[in-house]
């Protein structure tokens, strides 16, 4: 009964928040933002814990997996101007995933993070069910990790617009690949605005910057570690 | 019906996240099973084994709302009450300076390129 009930509600209140969005684009009405929001202001004053509610709602969050299965489909339509573009895509995703790290690592030390928090942070930028796995492999805390992804992705869904008129980018091509480098899926998400094009890019680059995290994880990442004890 | 459509196509697809996943259990590589799920379905379209119209309207209503399904990972951060202390506070801050540099850095490099490109071509 409960899983019925806030599989109901989480999908009534995201689609409420995508359609207030939708006429006012202030970051609050972030669908990512505004509807966690509502949930939990709506659980507590039902007292459900939110160890409850992730257990009710957890086929939402399985339907990741087919998600990420499907963005098959766009790469397969898009073949002939991914292959056109494919040194574009390796250079700019190559440099995207190493300045993530990075600054991620050098920022994180720079505000006295706990070597918990440092380690967890680091794979934040790629898509959850990978950055999971990463890390795992680098002694990182996965849920810790997730918690970092699912910020990364609602600040990079809103402030994405702005950097891109910020940098003044003309190209579509980039606009994905900067969404989706930056932001994942949800990056990706948010470059659907900017068309087809820029959507098929992004999720081109959410899925290559994932693949070199994996790689940048076995080796690059335990040097970083290894720096700080 | 299109519903209908879209629910049967979500099911197909979920037939590419099993095959995943038993790929993952035959040999351990270090890639998650949706991942690898990706790149079947991926090969299977190539191949022309598996037809765009079969996957596509399905695929297309859960790229389209894939934000639904990390809403409950979202609620989740109220389990992590380090996120309210100045650890939390901190990380946040962190993600959001480094979000705006990775997505500049990887605009600026793309669209440079993308311009030299053009003027090549020209």
């Amino acid at each position: 009964m409960s899983i019925i009930f806030f599989i109901f509600v989480t999908s009534l209140l995201y689609m409420l928040a995508k359609a207030g969005y939708k006429r006012i684009p202030l970051p609050i009405f972030h669908p990512l933002l505004l509807s966690p929001i509502l949930i939990i202001v709506l659980i507590s004053l039902l007292h459900v814990s939110a160890d409850q509610y992730l257990d009710s709602a957890s086929l939402l969050t399985h339907m990741l997996g087919p998600a990420t299965v499907a963005f098959a489909i766009p790469i397969y339509k898009h073949l002939p101007v991914l292959k056109k573009y494919i040194g574009t895509i390796v250079t700019s995703i190559t440099i995207g995933t190493l300045v993530a790290i990075f600054s991620s690592f050098l920022l994180s030390l720079l505000m006295h993070l706990n070597n918990q928090f440092l380690v967890s942070v680091l794979p934040r930028s790629i898509t959850t069910p990978i950055a999971i796995e990463v890390s795992k492999d680098i002694g990182g805390i996965p849920t810790l990790t997730t918690v970092f992804v699912i910020l990364t992705g609602i600040i990079g869904g809103i402030i994405g617009p702005a950097v891109i008129k910020r940098f003044s980018i003309k190209s579509t091509i980039a606009k994905g690949l900067a969404l989706g480098t930056s932001a994942h899926g949800v990056g990706t998400n948010k470059a659907m605005e900017y068309g087809e094009q820029a959507a098929t890019f992004s999720t081109l680059a959410m899925i290559f910057a994932a693949s070199l995290t994996v790689l940048w994880g076995k080796f690059l990442i335990p040097m970083l570690v290894s720096f700080i004890g | 019906m299109k519903i209908i459509t879209i629910l049967f196509q979500i099911v197909f697809i979920h037939l590419f996240l099993f095959l995943g996943a038993g790929v993952k259990a035959l040999i351990p590589i270090p890639i998650p099973a949706s991942m690898i799920g990706l790149l079947l379905l991926f090969l299977a379209l190539c191949l022309k084994m598996v037809k765009l119209e079969w996957v596509e309207q399905g695929g297309n209503w859960l790229i389209a709302e894939l934000l639904l399904f990390f809403v409950p990972s979202a609620v989740g951060i109220v389990n992590y009450d380090e996120m309210l202390s100045w650890q939390g506070f901190s990380t946040v801050l962190i993600i959001g300076i480094s979000t705006f540099i990775v997505m500049g850095t990887t605009a600026f490099i793309a669209d440079k390129i993308m311009i030299r490109k053009e003027r090549d071509t020209q």
